[in-house]
């Protein structure tokens, strides 16, 4: 026994010394997910306002311009010129000069009285955020001002007109305020770690069997299980860090709100990171070169990136796509850590994800194992 | 001097082809990739599961559910008696939207005042947008139209007479269903490229100096240039066909509509292909092993990704952020693979867009070509 914890401690201090030697590289890992944060945070806005917009107002009455007013007043919507006729709008879309435009008929004032006008908000389509928050937008601000226009008329007629029997009041529960950081953060950390994760260790593994040193290592009296367990535990410290972290700046310094229990987080971490191993290792039984390693990496980020549910929600998808997912351990973490560090709810509420994790952990590493005992063999 | 690049391109075509594996995985990545981004994206959500307490049970708040189903947004897909209980349904993940009904509904209708709690789950990024405003939008077509079948039976209005006076129409330009994957093909297109050309060249030569050939093929009277000519060339035949295969595939098997000249966006392509080889061998001179390479190739994917606009819009983003964008080379095609393909704009529109792109290609290849250099020496 003393002599395996022997063997153990000196495998690892030969990856641990491995790992710090390559300055270069771990400082990439180390920053990277950092200057991800950063970036989305201040990059990403997915709720688009001030839409460059130009107006085709041909009718210039104080109906048209203040229905101009009531779009410009909602903030989607920035005017940017005035044009002449729709045909001048579509043009000016056409060339990425405007994302929206208003077209508004003669006599829109006259329409308004007899209670036919019509206005027409067309939008660039090739820009999906834009049409999206640009259409509510639209619909909204247009719905309104005719309800203005409506009670407004009634009063004129002497009916006491309450345009409002039911009010509505939708609440967005845990991100009350709308910030795209609190959508984005929890995914993010764990999308990324992920990625560095089976990279990392498929990498180290299959530059030990380009080299050839991993002959030499099979030499020594260490045993297989206690190489892979020597070789896994700097990378596994060094990812957990990383993050905790990572979590920590989003949390002190963007202050996405932590609403959970950290210590379950932790927990939940040691066996999310430890299943991203598990795959790396299987990766790096499959790939014979670093270059196939990383291609199979990129292949596995961009699975995690679309089909986990970090950005592109899981519910639409097909069932097969969805079975894709499920190959994937982010996809398990994903919901926890935003049940954890988003909804603030507890273990009870998502110990089927957990299970899941020890699960997938657990096959994924006795496949891994067969694989390189094979390869190997 | 052409048959000197003639003779590495012999070397290097020679060598790519040799490695089946890698150049299979290289011409079927783009296939899956669109495969799973063709089935996985879907940002407008509908038949949200939805948990519904309502209280009063009468005929107007069964209406009121009534129309929050028939949008085909929501799926009731529980009672519950409580918010509390609402609330935990969404905890728990098994409902994504809740909606409350206080009891004596129908008389607080008929009293101007009834409320009505609408909860979603904001931890949920596209789901939620969608709920948001699919509610907001129906409760307020909801309570217009109680309002108007007042107006009708109090005989002010008579029913066939339209009681807004205004109408305001949405209408989308080039994307009319809102499909996501007409939104995303030219993005990917141009993702695709990039990340094809600026990880195989960098690569390539990487994988040289690596193995430490790069010293022997410096000895030959092959000048870098023509060094750089000739190991490039078989990528940008692997990059071309990439493209073609997605064009292919997204115009036949998804149906997305290529608007405008097909040789006018192959010329762009061709152009665009030499600003990624450009990067590539920037990159290549400033890493030390593949493995870094990697890493860095893997830090400008999720850079492009995040700020070149292919997912979400640049207009949006504070300019300095703006300007790191402008450091990929994707940023610079995304609008004219949008223009030509989504927008079916030609030449005269993209003016601009085709100079920057063109500036581009001239500044990093100059700025390769003599990093390159400087390294050598």
């Amino acid at each position: 026994m003393g002599k395996r914890t022997q063997r153990l401690a000196a495998l690892i201090r030969k990856e641990t010394t491995q790992l710090l030697r390559d300055r270069r590289t771990l400082t990439i890992i180390m920053t990277l997910p950092l200057i991800e944060l950063f970036l989305f945070a201040y990059a990403v806005r997915l709720t688009v306002d001030h839409l460059p917009t130009v107006v085709a107002d041909m009718s210039m009455d104080p109906q048209s311009r203040s229905f101009v007013n009531a779009l410009v007043n909602s903030n989607y919507f920035d005017i940017t010129g005035y044009v002449a006729s729709q045909a001048d709008v579509v043009r000016a879309i056409d060339e990425g000069r405007a994302k929206a435009g208003l077209v508004i008929p003669p006599d829109f004032a006259t329409r308004v009285e007899r209670g036919n006008a019509e206005a027409l908000v067309i939008l660039d389509g090739s820009d999906s955020f834009s049409v999206s928050s640009g259409y509510s937008a639209a619909v909204a601000a247009g719905q309104d001002r005719a309800l203005g226009l409506a009670t407004e008329k009634a009063r004129r007629l002497g009916i006491d007109l309450k345009i409002t029997p039911i009010v509505a009041s939708v609440q967005l529960l845990y991100n009350p305020s709308l910030n795209d950081l609190i959508f984005i953060m929890p995914g993010l950390v764990a999308m990324l770690l992920q990625i560095l994760t089976v990279l990392t260790t498929a990498q180290a593994v299959v530059k030990e069997y380009e080299l050839g040193t991993i002959e030499g290592l099979l030499a020594t009296p260490a045993r297989p299980l206690e190489l892979v367990v020597g070789k896994l535990a700097p990378n596994m410290l060094l990812m957990l860090v990383n993050l905790g972290f990572t979590t920590l700046v989003g949390v002190f310094w963007f202050g996405v709100p932590f609403q959970g229990d950290p210590w379950l987080f932790a927990w939940l971490s040691v066996l999310f990171v430890a299943s991203g191993l598990a795959l790396g290792l299987l990766v790096s039984s499959i790939a014979r070169t670093q270059r196939e390693a990383q291609q199979v990496s990129a292949m596995i980020s961009l699975v995690s990136m679309l089909l986990t549910g970090f950005i592109y929600p899981r519910g639409p998808m097909p069932a097969a796509i969805r079975l894709v997912g499920n190959l994937i351990p982010l996809t398990y973490f994903i919901r926890i850590a935003r049940g954890i560090i988003t909804k603030g709810i507890g273990l009870s509420f998502m110990w089927t994800d957990a299970v899941a994790l020890v699960i997938y952990g657990v096959v994924i590493l006795g496949f891994a194992a067969m694989m390189t005992k094979k390869r190997l063999g | 001097m052409f048959k000197r690049i003639w003779t590495v391109m012999q070397k290097e075509f020679i060598q790519t082809l040799r490695d089946q594996r890698t150049l299979r995985i290289q011409i079927m990545l783009p296939v899956i990739q669109l495969i799973l981004f063709g089935y996985a994206i879907t940002t407008q959500v509908n038949h949200i599961p939805t948990i519904v307490a309502d209280q009063s049970l009468d005929a107007v708040s069964r209406a009121f559910v009534d129309a929050l189903t028939t949008s085909g947004y929501f799926d009731v897909i529980a009672a519950a008696t409580s918010q509390a209980e609402v609330v935990s349904a969404i905890d728990a993940g098994r409902a994504q939207v809740g909606v409350v009904i206080p009891p004596g509904f129908a008389a607080h209708v008929g009293l101007d005042d009834a409320q009505v709690l609408i909860l979603v789950d904001g931890s949920d990024l596209f789901t939620s947008q969608s709920a948001y405003n699919a509610a907001t939008a129906i409760a307020q077509a909801h309570a217009s139209q109680i309002v108007v079948q007042r107006l009708q039976r109090s005989g002010q209005v008579r029913p066939d007479q339209s009681w807004l006076p205004l109408d305001t129409r949405v209408r989308i330009l080039y994307n009319p269903d809102l499909k996501d994957l007409w939104f995303l093909i030219p993005g990917m297109i141009a993702m695709l490229l990039q990340m094809q050309t600026v990880t195989l060249t960098a690569a390539a030569v990487v994988r040289e100096r690596e193995v430490g050939t790069i010293e022997q093929l410096l000895v030959t009277p092959i000048r870098p240039a023509e060094l750089l000519i000739g190991k490039i060339a078989p990528n940008m035949v692997i990059a071309l066909v990439n493209m073609l295969t997605i064009l292919g595939m997204g115009v036949f098997w998804f149906r997305v509509p290529f608007q405008g000249n097909f040789w006018l966006f192959f010329a762009l392509a061709l152009l665009y292909v030499f600003s990624g080889l450009g990067l590539g061998l920037l990159l290549s001179t400033v890493s030390q092993n593949q493995r870094q390479v990697q890493q860095l190739n893997g830090m400008i994917m999720v850079l492009g990704l995040l700020l070149s606009g292919f997912i979400f819009p640049r207009s949006a983003m504070p300019p300095v952020i703006r300007l790191v964008g402008n450091i990929f080379p994707l940023t610079y095609f995304i609008p004219i693979a949008r223009g030509i393909v989504t927008k079916g704009i030609g030449l005269a529109y993209l003016r601009n867009e085709v100079a920057a792109l063109a500036a581009y290609v001239v500044v990093i290849m100059l700025l390769a070509t003599w990093t390159f250099r400087q390294r050598l020496d």
